[in-house]
Formats: C-alpha cells, sequence, structure tokens
C-alpha cells in the first residue's frame, strides 16, 4: 500500500536545507568548559534518562554471567553494535515504590520513584497536597543548565490519556522530572514544538534576537504584575502564582543564556518536523534525532524521555504484538504472552542502542559525543506482571573512559537505584546533594 | 468519590434491595431516631465492625451518634453502604427493604442537619489555571477564531493537562512549568499575529494529513452525494492573498479522477488525478482573510463511461487501502498543505478584527484614546471583570512600542499579546475574604458569573452576564436563575457534552483504542469517528432536551448514519449525515451501555472484557467502583485442556470459584455478561470468540437475574437513586473543580432531592448545583497584609 503514512522519512528528514543558525563551535568549547565542568573529577558532560515501561522478562534479560565475559541474552541482542559502550546493570531495586499500604499504584509510582527515590503518596492520604521530591535530572539541570539555553528538556513518546487507573493520583504516571517537591514538569510529546523549543521559529539571528527581547520585555512586565496580585492574595493560596513566577524567572535564564552565545558557526538545520510520525520506531528516531541535534549544538545538557507511560497498553503491531504492552506484560507465566513481551523489550533495547550509535557518529574533540556523555536507560518495575520494584533492568551507555563499558555488574539485592543516581551526578560534576531519595551513597562501577 | 481507605477486602454486595434517595416518608421523631439507629447497628453490624475485631478498621460499636457532628465520614460512609445494599453482606442477616430506608435516611437527615448548622464549602485555590479547553474556548470567544490554523493548534502548542477523577479542570492539578509558560508565550505571540492580521507574520505552512487507517471509497459525512473519500479542512487565514494548496495523494492510477476542491462550499478547483501527472498537485486560489472551509473529495467522472466498476465496500484488513471491486488502485487523498498568504494584500476585515476594533482612530491624535477602549473592552472581557487604569498602564507601553514600530494595528497586537498571557487571563483568581471568624463568605458576583461560565460553557462570561454581575444584579432573586436558562440555551453549553459528558464518560478514551485489524476488520478510521459522533449527539440532545438524566440509560432514540446503522444492523438509514433514529423500547440499543462508543472503551484489541464492562457500570454509572485488583492476578485461561477454546464464562469461571476473586468479581462479572451480546466494537452478536452461543443471563449476587442488555438496562433504572447521586457528584466534581469529600454529601443529597421533582430533569441539578453552598461561596481567609 502506497498511502502516504504520517512517518516522515528519516532521509528527508536528515537532508533538507532549512535554517543556518548561529551556534557555539563545539571545538571552540572544550577550552572554556574544561575550566568549568570538564575535569578529571568531571568526565562526563551530558546525561540522559530514558524510561521504558511495564518492567521486562528477566530471563531474557539479565546476561548468566557477569564481568566481561558475557553473552548477550535475547533481549540485549541488539546492543552488540555498541556493547563496549554499555554497562548492563543488576539487582537494583527502588523499594520506595512498594505498596507501603498505599493501595494499587505500582505503575505511577514506578515513574514517579525512577528519578526521585520517593515514594508517590496518594495524595488524599497525604492531605491534598501532591509531593514528590526534586529528581535527579533536575538536580544535574540546576548545574549544567547554568550555562545553556534549556536547563533540561523532558520528551515523550506518549501523551498522558484519560484513562481509569489504578490509583487515587495518575498524573504522577504522567512525567518523569518534577523541579521541585511539588511542581512536575509537563513532558512535551510533539516533535514540532521540542524543535521550536530548541531552534526557535527560525529566521535570522537578528529576527531571533528580536524576539527574544520582546518576550523578556514581556515576562519582567508580567513579573510587576504578579507581584500587584500577590499582595491581594492571603498567604496559603500563593502557590499557584509563585508557579507561574518560578516559570517566568527560568524562562527569562534560558533568555539570557542565549544571548550569551559566543562562536559562530552555522549548523544545518533539518526543516521543521510537521506531525508525529505514525510508528513508533519513526517517532522514537525522530525524538531521538531531535535531542541528538540539542546535545550537538549543546543548546542543553540533560534531558529524560518517556518510551511509554508506565501502565501503557501501547500496541506494538510492527513487531507483531498487536495487544497491547500492558496487557502482554501481564504475562502470568502463559509462554506465548512472555514472548511478545520479550519481544518488546528487544526493541526498546534496539531503540536505546540505535540512539548511542546516533551519539557515537558525531565526533567531539578526539572523541565521540557519547564518550563524554552517561544514558541511563530502565524501568521503575522490575517484573511487570508481579508489579515489583526489584531487579530492575538497567543499562547506562556512554561515559568512555569513565565507565568501563561492556560488562555486567550484579549488585547484592535492595541495591538502591539512587545510589546509581548518585554516580551520575558526580560523574558529571554536579554537587552532590546529601542522598536522592533512599540513596546510601554512590554506586561502584568498578 | 471518596476512596475508601479502608485497607483488606470487604465482602461486597452490590445490587441488591437498592433504595432511591426519595424523600422521607416515615418521620421518627428525633429522641426516637436515635435509639433505631443504635438498635438497628447493634443489631446487623456491630458483630463484626466492633473494637475488639475492627473489621476493615470499623468500630460501630464505639462510634458517637450522627447528630453529634464528629465521625461525618464514618457516618457517610456506612449510609453509602447501606443505601447500596453493601452492607451487611449477602450470607448475614439482613433487614428488609424499608428498615434499610429508614435507617439510611434517618442517619442522611442527621448528617444534612449538622451540617447545615456548620456549613463547609470546601478548600478552593485562590488562583486556577485555565485548562486547556478552557483556554481554547476563551480564545475562540474573544477573538471569533473557532479553528486556529494547524500549525498554531492549542493541542500542539500546549501540552495536555493532568486529569485526576476523569477531570482536567481540577485545580490542584493544573500546574504551571517554564513548558507550560513557554505555550502560551508562543501561543500569545501567533495567535494576536493572526487575529490582527500581521502583515510580518511568517508563511502559514500547514500540513493536513489524511489518516491512512480513514477508507476513501465511500461519501464522507456532511459531503455531497456522489463523492467519495477526502478531506474537511477548517481553518483561519490571516491576511487577503493567493494560498497555494499543495495536494498529496497516493494510489494514482492510470484513469483520470477528479478530485473537486471547494472553499466554503463553492468549488474552486477541479484537479485531474493520474498517474501519469504523479502524486503532487498544485492549486493556487485567492482568498479572504477569516474562518474557512477548504474541502477536497473525489467525485465521479462526468457522464463517461468509467472502466472502474461500480464501487462496494471492501475489506480493507485496517490498512485504509482503498480498492475497486476488481482490487484495482483508486487513488485517496493523502495531504493538503496550505501556505500563504501570498502578495497579501495585508488586512482586511474579518470576525477577529471585527471583534477587536471596536474602535478605529480617525487621526494620529485618536489613537491613544482609541487604543485605550479597545484594549478596556478587551480586558474586561478577558479578565473577565471591568478594566482599570492600572491594567491599561501594564499594557499601553507595549502599544505604543508596537505603533512606532510599525502603525496603530501592530501596537494592537503586541498590547493583545502581552494581555493573553497576563496571570489574570490565564488564570481564575477569587480574592480571599477577610472575614475574622472563618465562616464562609459569598464569592463576589463577578466571580460567581465566571464560576457559571466555566461550568457551563468552558470559557469566558459573556458581556451580558459581566454586565450584570458588574452591577450586582446577579443574585438579584430569579436573576441565577435566568441567567442559567439562557445560558443552557446557548450553543456554547454543548460544552457540558464535549468537555464534561465526555470526561465523565472517558469516551476521549476511544480514540486511543486499536481493535486488532485481523479479528475487527470492520474497523477503521471513519467508524470511529461515527461511534463518537452518536454518543457526542445523544448526550447533547439529553442535555439540551433538559430531559431526565435517566434517559441516559434508557432511551428510544440514539443518532445514526448509514455506515453506523450498518455497523448495528438497523435497517432503512441512508446517507452520511447523522439524524435522530427511533430505536424499538423493548430493544437491546437506547441508552448509553447500547453504543458502540462505550462498548469499544471497555473492550479489549482482541476481545470483549465482561470485566471491564462491570468495571465500567459500577464505577462511572453507580459510583460504587470495586476495590481494585492485586497485581499478580493468575492467568485467564483461553483454551480447555484439550486445547479447545473457551467460553469466556468458562475462562472466567476461576473468578467465581476462588472466593478471593469472587468478593470483587462477582460484582462485576454478572453484568458484563450481561452484555456479552455486544462485541468488542459493539454489534450485536449470538456467538463468542469461542464459537459457542452466548447465554447472557447473569446472576447477581442477591440472586437475582439479568437476562442481556435488556436486563442490564432494568436493573440500573431500579438503582436511578445511585445513578443520579452519582452523575450529582460527577456533575459537583466538575462544577467546583475540585474533589468531593465526605462533607460535599449533604450537599448532593440537597441537589438530588431538589432536582426529583422534575425527575431528575438536566436542568434542575444544574441549577441544584449552582445554587448549592459550595457553588455560591468560598471559605474565608485572611487576605495578606497590604504592605508598604
Amino acid at each position: 500500500m502506497t498511502i502516504t503514512r504520517q512517518a516522515l522519512p528519516r532521509r528527508t528528514f536528515l537532508r533538507g536545507v532549512g535554517t543556518t543558525i548561529a551556534l557555539p563551535l563545539l571545538d571552540a568549547m572544550v577550552p572554556a568548559l574544561t575550566a568549568t565542568t570538564r575535569t578529571a573529577a568531571a568526565p562526563i558532560r551530558r546525561l540522559g534518562f530514558i524510561y521504558i515501561p511495564n518492567g521486562v522478562i528477566h530471563e531474557q534479560w539479565v546476561p548468566a554471567a557477569t564481568g566481561a565475559a558475557f553473552d548477550l541474552p535475547p533481549s540485549l541482542l541488539p546492543l552488540a553494535p555498541v556493547r563496549d559502550q554499555v554497562l548492563v546493570l543488576s539487582g537494583l531495586a527502588h523499594r520506595q515504590a512498594d505498596s507501603m499500604g498505599d493501595g494499587n499504584g505500582d505503575h505511577n509510582r514506578g515513574i514517579a520513584v525512577w528519578l526521585s527515590g520517593v515514594h508517590a503518596w496518594n495524595r488524599l492520604r497525604n492531605g491534598g497536597e501532591a509531593t514528590l521530591a526534586t529528581t535527579a535530572d533536575q538536580i544535574a539541570a540546576a548545574e549544567l543548565g547554568r550555562h545553556t539555553q534549556l536547563p533540561s528538556l523532558e520528551l515523550s513518546l506518549e501523551v498522558p490519556t484519560q484513562m481509569a487507573c489504578d490509583s487515587a493520583d495518575c498524573f504522577f504516571g504522567n512525567t518523569l522530572s518534577w523541579r521541585t517537591p511539588t511542581t512536575p514538569n509537563h513532558m512535551e510529546s510533539h516533535p514540532r514544538v521540542v524543535f521550536t523549543r530548541l531552534f526557535g521559529d527560525g529566521g535570522s539571528p537578528a529576527e531571533r534576537r528580536e524576539q527574544r527581547r520582546r518576550t523578556g520585555s514581556i515576562l519582567d512586565s508580567v513579573v510587576e504584575e504578579a507581584r500587584q496580585l500577590e499582595r491581594l492574595l492571603g498567604p496559603a493560596d500563593v502557590s499557584k502564582l509563585t508557579e507561574y513566577l518560578e516559570s517566568v524567572r527560568d524562562l527569562e535564564r534560558r533568555i539570557e543564556a542565549a544571548e550569551t552565545e559566543s562562536a559562530i558557526v552555522s549548523l544545518d538545520l533539518p526543516e521543521r518536523p510537521v506531525d508525529v510520525p505514525a510508528s513508533l520506531y519513526d517517532y522514537a528516531h525522530l525524538m531521538f534525532d531531535l535531542q541528538v541535534l540539542a546535545w550537538r549544538a549543546d543548546i542543553t545538557r540533560v534531558f529524560s524521555m518517556l518510551i511509554g507511560l508506565e501502565g501503557t497498553n501501547q500496541p506494538y503491531p510492527d513487531i507483531g504484538v498487536p495487544e497491547g504492552h500492558h496487557g502482554v506484560s501481564h504475562h502470568r507465566y502463559d509462554p506465548v504472552l512472555i514472548a511478545k513481551k520479550a519481544k518488546i523489550d528487544t526493541f526498546h533495547v534496539q531503540l536505546f542502542a540505535e540512539f548511542l550509535g546516533k551519539l557515537r557518529a558525531i565526533p567531539e574533540g578526539d572523541g565521540t559525543l557519547l564518550d563524554s556523555s552517561a544514558v541511563l536507560c530502565g524501568s521503575g518495575l522490575g517484573d511487570g506482571n508481579a508489579h515489583d520494584h526489584i531487579n530492575l533492568p538497567t543499562l547506562l551507555g556512554g561515559g568512555a573512559g569513565v565507565f568501563r563499558g561492556g560488562r555486567h555488574l550484579h549488585y547484592p539485592a535492595d541495591t538502591p537505584m539512587t545510589n546509581l543516581l548518585l554516580t551520575m551526578l558526580d560523574t558529571a560534576g554536579v554537587p552532590l546533594p546529601e542522598r536522592v531519595g533512599d540513596s546510601s551513597g554512590r554506586l561502584s562501577l568498578a | 468519590m471518596p476512596v475508601s481507605a479502608w485497607g483488606g477486602r470487604w465482602a461486597a454486595v452490590v445490587g441488591a434491595l437498592l433504595v432511591t434517595t426519595s424523600p422521607v416518608r416515615a418521620q421518627s421523631p428525633e429522641g426516637l431516631a436515635q435509639p433505631s439507629t443504635r438498635a438497628f447497628l447493634d443489631r446487623y453490624c456491630v458483630t463484626c465492625h466492633n473494637e475488639r475485631l475492627r473489621q476493615s478498621g470499623l468500630m460501630l460499636d464505639r462510634l458517637e451518634t450522627a447528630d453529634s457532628g464528629g465521625a461525618a465520614e464514618t457516618w457517610e460512609k456506612v449510609v453509602r453502604k447501606l443505601r447500596t445494599g453493601a452492607m451487611p453482606p449477602q450470607g448475614r442477616p439482613r433487614p428488609d427493604a424499608a428498615t434499610y430506608d429508614a435507617v439510611a435516611t434517618a442517619i442522611e437527615q442527621a448528617l444534612d442537619r449538622v451540617a447545615a448548622a456548620s456549613p463547609d464549602p470546601g478548600r478552593m485555590p485562590a488562583l486556577r489555571r485555565l485548562s486547556r479547553t478552557e483556554y481554547a474556548n476563551a480564545i475562540r470567544d474573544l477573538l471569533g477564531i473557532a479553528h486556529l490554523p494547524k500549525g498554531m493548534d492549542l493541542a500542539l502548542l500546549l501540552p495536555a493537562d493532568n486529569s485526576r477523577s476523569g477531570f482536567d479542570n481540577l485545580a490542584d492539578l493544573l500546574f504551571v512549568s517554564p513548558t507550560v509558560l513557554d505555550g502560551y508565550l508562543n501561543a500569545a505571540r501567533e495567535i494576536s499575529r493572526l487575529a490582527v492580521g500581521d502583515p510580518g507574520m511568517p508563511l502559514l505552512v500547514d500540513t493536513y494529513r489524511v489518516p491512512s487507517e480513514l477508507p476513501q471509497e465511500r461519501q464522507l459525512e456532511g459531503f455531497p452525494a456522489g463523492t467519495r473519500g477526502g478531506t474537511r479542512i477548517q481553518t483561519y487565514l490571516p491576511a487577503v492573498g493567493e494560498y497555494r494548496m499543495a495536494i498529496d495523494v497516493s494510489g494514482a492510477s492510470r484513469e483520470v479522477h477528479g478530485l473537486e476542491v471547494a472553499v466554503d462550499g463553492d468549488r474552486v478547483g477541479l484537479v485531474e488525478i493520474s498517474r501519469a501527472h504523479g502524486e503532487s498537485y498544485e492549486l493556487r486560489l485567492p482568498l479572504t482573510a477569516g474562518p474557512h472551509v477548504i474541502t477536497a473529495t473525489f467525485v465521479p467522472p462526468s457522464g463517461a463511461l468509467s472502466e472502474e466498476p461500480v464501487l462496494r465496500a471492501n475489506n480493507r484488513g485496517g490498512s485504509g487501502a482503498t480498492a475497486g471491486l476488481l482490487g484495482q488502485r483508486l487513488p485517496a487523498l493523502a495531504a493538503i498543505t496550505v501556505r500563504g498568504p501570498y502578495g497579501g494584500a495585508g488586512a482586511a476585515e474579518t470576525p477577529a478584527r471585527r471583534r477587536l476594533f471596536v474602535c478605529r482612530p480617525a487621526s494620529d491624535a485618536d489613537e491613544a484614546p482609541c487604543a485605550r477602549r479597545i484594549l478596556s473592552t478587551f480586558v474586561t472581557r478577558a479578565y473577565r471583570r471591568p478594566a482599570t487604569s492600572g491594567d491599561l498602564d501594564l499594557l499601553l507601553p507595549f502599544f505604543e512600542e508596537g505603533r512606532q514600530a510599525g502603525g496603530f494595528d501592530a501596537g494592537i497586537q503586541r498590547a493583545l499579546e502581552r494581555l493573553l498571557v497576563s496571570p489574570q487571563f490565564l488564570f481564575r483568581i477569587e480574592k480571599p475574604t477577610a472575614h475574622a471568624s472563618g465562616a464562609p463568605a459569598r464569592v463576589s458576583d463577578l466571580e460567581l458569573a465566571s464560576r457559571l461560565s466555566f461550568f457551563l460553557w468552558s470559557s469566558l462570561p459573556d458581556d451580558e452576564l459581566i454586565d450584570v454581575a458588574a452591577r450586582g444584579t446577579l443574585r438579584a432573586p430569579g436573576e441565577i436563575d435566568r441567567q442559567v436558562r439562557r445560558m443552557l440555551a446557548d450553543p456554547r453549553a454543548a460544552a457540558l457534552a464535549t468537555n464534561f459528558a465526555a470526561q465523565w464518560l472517558f469516551l476521549r478514551d476511544v480514540e486511543t483504542r486499536r481493535p486488532d485489524g485481523g479479528i475487527f476488520a470492520d474497523f477503521e478510521e471513519g467508524l470511529r469517528r461515527a461511534l463518537l459522533r452518536e454518543t457526542e449527539l445523544f448526550i447533547g440532545s439529553v442535555f439540551r432536551e433538559n430531559r431526565s438524566v435517566l434517559d441516559l440509560l434508557e432511551a428510544d432514540y440514539t443518532f445514526l448514519n448509514e455506515r453506523l446503522a450498518k455497523h448495528y444492523g438497523i435497517p432503512h438509514v441512508y446517507g452520511s449525515h447523522f439524524r435522530r433514529v427511533a430505536l424499538d423500547p423493548a430493544g437491546p440499543r437506547g441508552g448509553l451501555l447500547g453504543q458502540g462508543s462505550i462498548l469499544l472503551l471497555t473492550s479489549y484489541p482482541t476481545r470483549t472484557s465482561p470485566v471491564l464492562r462491570g468495571k465500567y457500570v459500577l464505577d462511572n454509572l453507580l459510583g460504587a467502583p470495586p476495590p481494585p485488583p492485586p497485581p499478580d492476578v493468575p492467568a485467564l485461561q483461553e483454551t480447555g485442556g484439550d486445547g479447545t477454546p473457551l467460553s469466556m464464562r468458562e475462562a472466567m469461571e476461576r473468578h467465581r470459584v476462588n472466593p478471593v476473586c469472587a468478593s470483587c468479581h462477582a460484582q462485576m462479572d454478572p453484568v458484563g455478561f450481561a452484555l456479552e451480546n455486544f462485541d468488542g466494537l459493539g454489534r450485536w452478536r449470538t456467538t463468542g470468540e469461542s464459537g459457542d452461543l452466548i447465554d447472557a443471563r447473569s446472576a447477581l449476587p442477591d440472586g437475582r437475574e439479568v437476562a442481556g442488555a435488556t436486563g442490564v438496562r432494568d436493573w440500573l433504572l431500579a438503582q436511578s437513586g445511585a445513578f443520579v447521586q452519582n452523575f450529582t457528584e460527577r456533575l459537583l466534581t466538575y462544577a467546583l473543580g475540585r474533589d468531593l469529600d465526605h462533607r460535599d454529601m449533604p450537599v448532593v443529597r440537597g441537589i438530588v432531592r431538589g432536582a426529583a421533582r422534575d425527575d431528575y430533569a438536566f436542568g434542575s441539578l444544574v441549577l441544584g448545583v449552582v445554587e448549592s453552598l459550595p457553588f455560591q461561596m468560598r471559605r474565608s481567609e485572611a487576605a495578606r497584609m497590604a504592605r508598604e
């Protein structure tokens, strides 16, 4: 059938005249960054966090052997081309996502806990407040985002739906990233919007500068107006206005950061994407391509991405699983369903491996973009059938010379995954908080 | 819906001995009411729910009386269990219906008295961000732009809102993040430029793709007879000029096919599609500014003998392939891209400009005063209150800057851009009152006007409503009643069907259902749209015609077009447009549960699910959701020991046999089984997936039988009290923008009682909500001291 589908063919995406845009020279950044971030103690410059939902089939994911000489199990076969740049970690846990008498929200807690290490309490028990914690990506963004136009980027391949869910607070499952304990970040799903956020409307540098100036003056005026409003409101109710003002300041900072572009180099940009591609594979690749561009142009150094919402029933017809992810994840030991779930797991690993491949294809200094980046891929659920949060599937890609890739490391039961988050933050030179959620110290990757 | 805080399982039973919340018949003097309630508890409840056993954490032997006001939350739970007949459980001594009613009523009366003595409207934050839907409607009403160009689609520019209890307008979940604020800034810039017709704005480049799953060999709804396929685009063009339409087709054949392009119903071009020419075509059209409907559809070749045989509806396997009878390809429309304006003549009269420019400056000196008038009018509408000089002081600098750069219109555009990101536009603001006593206070007339319009229209109050409120006459006798009736009759009240009801019933999730193409070969996008349209029109009719909400359960009509009628097997419905069709009252269709949208919603991609359907009915229609399942539910065997497929009932036998499963499934499964004659797409069938004849009789736990879809309907109507109560709770949640808790239950009961007189007509329930305490009032909070 030749009816044009919505998918934007990748070839035409990467081709394309598009606008030229003034950007820092990548190599010229290195001396500047050496002074602030790239030291022996902070060899990682960029952090990425990619979430896959509904756990995995352990028997096909966890290698039998540990160390460097392990065979890739079926679900990890797509890692073969980048094997030497990936650490397979097993045995990590997020016990804070356990029920603790809080009812059945394992899926939502799984997403909420992954970068926070904090239990997402049912709001009604908590007196109406929705509280979590600042997530690891935002801890990183506070530091790494100081010198980039966007502190961080939050992407999702699935828009929150209104499905009835299995707990009182489904919105916990709508995002991976929380700026503060009470303010979740929205995740962006439309590639066109992502493009605009990264590269603006296009136009000449002068036009974009003028656009920024205008936006800045609007924001100043809005702050003034908000202050006048604050005086009228009671202290208890200022929270939304505070969220608004903080968002204003965040945007003001981005404008400032964009103003301090230094060396001018043109980067050929592809055409702005129009639509969400119909196939999940093309969609994921489009979003990955944007992310790679964002890293390459140093527009941001931190991103988090949801391949799917927890509990999603996304069907995967292109790989022979039309049924819906959540359904097959509850395989109840039926071998047919187990095989289907494993296919989905493999597909996700393939997406991850191809993303790492894209990063590896971009030279930086005397290495590649992948060498100075750390990308985590995993789930807050271990066994999707049992809804548990132990033996979490976890892959750490990148960081050549830092994380000696190509090994399988197994940890004692209940080792907090938050320890890994601490290690990642540490290698990126982010000042470490006392703890992240339930962390007990940095994870040794020796 | 208060979430049960009780841990553990309760052997709940639904559906037995339901009584309606009718006004009290037996009036007991207060002195006797207590002893009889206490006696009731002692006899039927305390055996399990006592201090020693603490079944489900409940100690009814120690409970203070309902009259005292304490333990109201527990008493509300007790009442709910009594009203639904869930307690005492089957197998224990249970009272008769009259006693159930009398005791429940007595408790409710005590609770209502306590609530009346110390009214509490509940906690509402002072600021609530507009939901995305509300923002879109506000733009529509402010500027007269109902359909933004694709590139400015708000679903693109603004992130989706969170929802809980199904509603996305709950104040607590409408967060602000840099992403959403960035979205507002972009939207403000683009929309203001579009509205003013800024000649400097970037060219529109909007691509409208036709989903490949939409079959194009038959006439689409609303298109002329004889046409097939195509698409309809609704947009708003910024300026007069030439617009270039790039048309992409697929499957062009040797034969020439005509694609008619029309703008606002008038043909503007006939494109001849053939393989010789290829798959891309371009039309250049001079178009005016403002709203336009652009359609493209294939027309039959004129007169000449066609080599194409008569079109038949073919099995497409869900892939959207369009094939003629002999399997040869028919061209299908893939996408249309609209670019323009070229050679624009600039600003012209459009609905948005008419709304905006309430005056035009006669001279240069007139520009500033005219701008003040324009902005005052706009601020009043956008901020939902009369404009002040302070508002203008913030906006006029932007007007000035724009005027100096590009003239009067540019000035207005800049000021509008600034206005659209003002927190006074983006947030609904209710100023706290300074009652030190903490007694609830009435919201101001203007705040009430906003509450009304966002409830009934999901949008801004109109000029008349603001005017009445600003003059302080909104609460004059009879005025609210008058306004509500006026607003319900206004077309904007369609939001109650498309926003409230669609969320209450989770209809938006129908968009994401993907029935398996192998099993449900008939399914395609056209059917999905038709299913949703039927339900949207049906609910709209019940609301607009002020029918009893019980008609949602049982109606003798629905809305169909030919496609949908064929799907349901209803004869003699021709044509692609929807129209009201009478249904046999004794038949299974009629009411929400006979509609494919809901039946599709409650099925899996490959099969029906009695459990999903049962849960949906219990949760969304009766307000009595079963507890959530445990995580490691054992397998649903789909084949028997010898490999033959099991019928749905056999497969779910474990639900019945295992007592741990049965405690909840005994409630859900029977309802779902009775609906088994509806397949996963809502078609009527007599055999199930296993090939066995469907037996749609089910026994409810109390022994009562429901037989088929009509049985479920009768059973639901027998519990009209629970349905109306649940409907009212959802309506009140939506109207207030917050979850309800036990303190709101007396209010809900009051609204239901009030509407009983009119047989629960929709309008009466709406009025009841509007006149209720939490809608009219808010808690008092001390204002922050005005500083320096």
